[in-house]
């Protein structure tokens, strides 16, 4: 019966104490996972390929500081989710929904991707997806595309819970708007609409954040007021 | 009217509880902003969980690969000592290590050249007369086939360092030229699929010279074996070796090593 794969853990004590092969198995083991969330992040396969790359190099300098106090790949993902921030700064592509919410159907076609992915759904979700801001397309894709749990998210953004879940629900719905899936109605009590990336009604335009609520899951006590 | 903002992700998610569940649907029937968010998160959803991945392209992790060789080199106490020498001599029986032709200095290293170039046709890199001026340069003679041959990671930084201890001996040896050649050697064609199976790993860096070149087997896969050395450039010797094992079948890399060279 063959041995269990090594766990990640102990990849990294192995590498630590001088066994050169334990890194390559770590990058042989994650480099998917890496690469495919840089790629939905930034939607270019070179920008994913540079952001992988930082990604991993950062794993490699901070290897030695790394104390296991959270797992190794909930580590992983938040290197490479803020390689990707990086990135996307240095880009300078500003995210086109930190805008009003009224201006939605005005939006400009973001950057195409131009990624193996060639598939038309696939390039349509991901051209939508780019125009959902940073912040909750990093949730939405740790989440939706690799079937992390709620909890684990917010340990890699570094967020409450309650916000983890904000995000997920307002992404989600900025990307149905940007794939033309559009509100089908409207209540007069609120005429300027649900609160998506421009954050609620009075919240100040432009700032996608402004929707959160990071107690969200404190007020979670399922009292709901029809 | 308050609406259940807090919990329409895990409704959406199907997690909520009974009771969360009910209230939710309570609330739904009465609401319609909720119901078309509702409706329109689930369709994000769906086609988020039709994404799938793509392959990784050759070329990401290469450079990653390498730095990670250059520090774990770098770090105290990883000296290769006269045991991974030996291993790296037993690992590679079938190698012949040519210190080549010559004792006539000048004329043999001019005759040399067109030689090499003639024999790896297609080739990157210095040219043969510049390598040739730059102390401890190994022209590279063609692909070595060794596929009775199974390299381990301990074969693989054996590679390396007698990779750097040529380089060294080429740098002591002036007007010898020193070449590595294989008791086998690969077509043409062979030869050049092999160099551009390790150029496409992306794992090239600008100043590397490919120094040697095999076939054989790394740890039972099939596999290619890169040997270059790396220097400062601007016509200065190597200072490191670096051997990167790609796979035949998809030019995957399967293992790296890296080998400083004292200064001379």
């Amino acid at each position: 019966m063959p041995d269990p794969p090594a766990r990640d853990e102990d990849l990294v004590r192995r590498y630590l104490s001088g066994d050169r092969a334990a890194f390559a198995a770590l990058v042989e083991r994650h480099e998917r996972r890496v690469y495919n969330l840089a790629l939905r992040m930034t939607g270019r396969e070179e920008d994913a390929r540079d952001a992988a790359q930082d990604a991993f190099l950062t794993v490699l300098r901070k290897l030695s500081s790394f104390r296991g106090e959270a797992a190794f790949t909930t580590w992983l993902h938040r290197v490479t989710v803020n390689a990707c921030y990086d990135l996307l700064r240095k880009r300078q592509r500003a995210p086109l929904l930190e805008r009003g919410d009224d201006d939605l159907p005005a939006l400009e076609p973001p950057p195409a991707p131009d990624h193996a992915d060639t598939s038309s759904l696939s390039m349509d979700v991901q051209r939508a997806l780019l125009q959902v801001p940073e912040d909750f397309r990093a949730v939405m894709i740790l989440h939706d595309v690799h079937d992390l749990r709620q909890e684990e998210v917010a340990s890699i953004v570094g967020v409450p819970i309650g916000t983890v879940k904000s995000r997920l629900h307002r992404g989600r719905i900025a990307l149905a708007r940007a794939m033309g899936i559009e509100q089908q109605e409207r209540v007069l009590e609120d005429p300027k609409g649900p609160p998506v990336a421009g954050g609620p009604p009075g919240a100040a335009p432009g700032d996608p954040r402004s929707g959160e609520r990071a107690d969200a899951a404190g007020s979670s006590d399922g009292t709901v007021s029809p | 009217m308050s609406h259940p903002e807090d919990l329409l992700a895990d409704y959406v998610d199907g997690t909520l509880d009974e009771r969360e569940r009910a209230a939710v649907d309570a609330h739904l029937l009465g609401c319609a902003r909720c119901g078309a968010e509702v409706r329109q998160a689930e369709a994000a959803r769906a086609v988020l969980s039709e994404f799938e991945d793509v392959p990784v392209p050759f070329g990401v992790t290469g450079p990653v690969l390498a730095e990670a060789g250059r520090r774990f080199e770098r770090r105290p106490g990883v000296v290769w000592g006269r045991f991974q020498w030996a291993a790296g001599l037993a690992a590679a029986a079938a190698l012949v290590v040519v210190v080549a032709l010559n004792v006539g200095g000048e004329d043999a290293r001019n005759a040399a050249a067109p030689e090499r170039t003639t024999a790896v046709a297609g080739g990157t890199g210095a040219a043969g007369g510049a390598e040739a001026a730059i102390p401890g340069a190994i022209p590279f003679t063609g692909l070595e086939r060794q596929t009775d041959v199974n390299y381990d990671e301990a074969g693989i930084r054996a590679v390396a360092n007698d990779a750097a201890g040529a380089v060294l001996a080429a740098e002591d040896a002036r007007g010898t030229q020193t070449a590595f050649a294989g008791a086998v050697q690969g077509s043409k064609e062979r030869t050049d699929l092999a160099r551009d199976c390790v150029d496409r790993s992306g794992v090239r860096g600008p100043n590397d010279v490919l120094i040697r070149l095999i076939e054989a087997r790394f740890e039972g896969t099939p596999a290619f074996i890169g040997v270059f050395s790396e220097g400062p450039g601007a016509g200065q010797a190597p200072d490191h070796i670096v051997v990167f094992v790609v796979a035949t079948e998809d030019c995957r890399i399967l293992s790296t090593a890296s080998q400083r060279i004292p200064p001379g």
